[in-house]
């Protein structure tokens, strides 16, 4: 009952979060992307090249659902926790999520923008991702131009990304994260030693697989992760959505205080 | 002592950008980036405006009509204009880490990337992270259906010239520090040039009839390329405090 209560309460949260209520798409028909006899986007069709030869990531895409966002190991695994990270999960869960950064309007990191399903869009060159998320109107860049993870200046929410192709596959390790950002709204934590690594396979037109790979020998004992999929997003363009809620946010019950009311 | 609140709320107090050499880029002998080389072309022959630009002054972020351009206002934008000059620019969007419009994105002399493709050119910023979307497909502005901040932007070339129309806009943002007002029926024009390697040049045109009597022109400080760094993440936190900056 608590677990539900906690979903329902997130879900109206996440609603005001990160869609506004009178949210419409931009709908214009998605040019050049393949399409069946009666017009509508082929999701099936093969997944494009680039010029150079390269899987294209270009275009839409909003991820299925929302059980990873709230919490990566959906599906039974469970995360490898060191006591000091099992401590703070469980507070965090207790707290019903209060203290996410999002309720300050801060925004997401890396793991809980993917499994968000809100759109956000790749924009691929050669040299690099750009992903922009329609979400607190934030962006990363994943550099494909061959350098390397630098040393760590300022920690960050989003971290320094570096992508590769292995095959098909666009392979991001990421770095440079701050301990503040939560890896899914139950609260998995993240510390400055966190590495992160993606894994993209566009199937086909319409999908992309993700495995989600996170390593860190500080909160974890051993690399954990999930495995989604990304459902291309055709005819539609994001919305500006600014997080503008912040005055209220810190204002949220916790556990306890809502059954005295 | 104004300037002084503002730099506190755009860079961070340890900021250090990310140093790494930009690939690609034209060098003098001593291995310096080439600033007046000839700016480069697309593979499609269009001029490429990729890469790292800073506004070259700040002037226009405090003012638009630093230059002595004549702004015809509208007797409420008037007002409204003097009440914010003289609460020294206190609610503005920014003390809430709202974010920027177009305008005052072009004219803050903080760090702004061009990401082009031949069908988009996405503007990322490192103030906010924020960025914003220019589609250079050819479709039209769509019919507003949501006031944004950044509105709805649309671009194509004229010569070597990027011409990028913007509609959409609410009527919340402020278009310089000083306070000009902006309405949902504002129309933005931006002419960007670049003009050597190192260089963009920006012409701002404002058509906004509810609150000034005609269109107006800005030629703005334009842009000057930062080669061989990188952009930091610059997500504002402060919102907490904002809210307690003393007016006048």
């Amino acid at each position: 009952m608590q677990i539900l209560k906690s979903i329902v309460n997130c879900a109206a949260l996440l609603s005001v979060a990160f869609a506004p209520l009178s949210a419409q798409w931009i709908h214009y028909p998605t040019p050049g992307i393949p399409r069946t006899a009666d017009g509508k986007p082929n999701l099936s069709a093969p997944a494009p090249k680039t010029a150079d030869g390269k899987p294209d990531l270009s275009g839409v895409w909003t991820a299925q659902g929302t059980k990873y966002f709230f919490n990566l190991t959906a599906d039974g695994v469970e995360a490898p926790f060191l006591p000091s990270a099992a401590a703070l999960y469980k507070q965090r869960l207790a707290q019903l999520q209060k203290g996410h950064p999002s309720e300050r309007c801060i925004g997401h990191g890396v793991t809980d923008y993917a499994t968000l399903p809100a759109p956000r869009r790749f924009i691929q060159t050669p040299q690099m991702i750009a992903v922009l998320y329609e979400s607190y109107n934030h962006y990363r860049q994943i550099f494909l131009d061959g350098r390397s993870l630098p040393k760590l200046t300022q920690p960050a929410y989003m971290g320094y990304s570096v992508g590769h192709w292995d095959g098909d596959t666009l392979v991001v390790d990421s770095s440079g994260f701050d301990d503040k950002g939560w890896l899914d709204m139950n609260g998995h934590p993240q510390t400055e030693t966190t590495h992160i690594t993606e894994r993209y396979h566009r199937r086909d037109f319409g999908h992309m697989d993700l495995q989600l790979i996170i390593e860190d020998p500080n909160a974890y004992a051993k690399p954990w992760g999930v495995n989604l999929v990304l459902d291309y997003f055709a005819d539609e363009d994001m919305i500006e959505n600014l997080c503008e809620n912040e005055r209220d946010y810190s204002h949220l019950v916790v556990k306890g205080k809502e059954e005295s009311k | 002592m104004r300037a002084l609140v503002l730099l506190a709320a755009c860079v961070p107090l340890a900021a250090q950008w990310i140093h790494y050499p930009t690939p690609g880029i034209p060098r003098t002998p001593d291995g310096k980036p080439n600033l007046s080389a000839p700016a480069p072309k697309t593979a499609d022959g269009k001029p490429d405006l990729n890469g790292i630009w800073v506004s070259a002054d700040v002037k226009y972020l405090n003012d638009l009509t630093a230059a002595g351009v004549d702004i015809p206002m509208q007797p409420w934008a008037r007002a409204l204009y003097n009440q914010r000059k003289e609460a020294m620019g206190k609610g503005r969007p920014s003390e809430r880490c709202l974010t920027r419009g177009v305008v005052d994105f072009d004219t803050i002399p903080m760090n702004i990337k061009f990401v082009q493709t031949p069908t988009e050119i996405a503007v990322l910023y490192e103030e906010y992270n924020h960025f914003r979307q220019i589609m250079m497909d050819g479709r039209p502005l769509p019919k507003p259906t949501q006031p944004a901040y950044l509105g709805y932007s649309v671009g194509h070339w004229e010569g070597d010239t990027l011409v990028v129309d913007t509609t959409g806009f609410n009527d919340l943002d402020w278009l310089d520090n000083n306070g000009h007002p902006q309405t949902e029926s504002m129309h933005v024009t931006e002419r960007f040039h670049r003009r050597d390697f190192g260089h963009m040049d920006l012409k701002i045109t404002i058509d906004d009839q509810k609150a000034y009597t005609k269109p107006w022109t800005v030629t703005v400080a334009g842009f000057n390329l930062l080669p061989d760094e990188e952009l930091i993440e610059n997500i504002c936190e402060n919102e907490k405090d904002y809210t307690h900056l003393v007016g006048k």
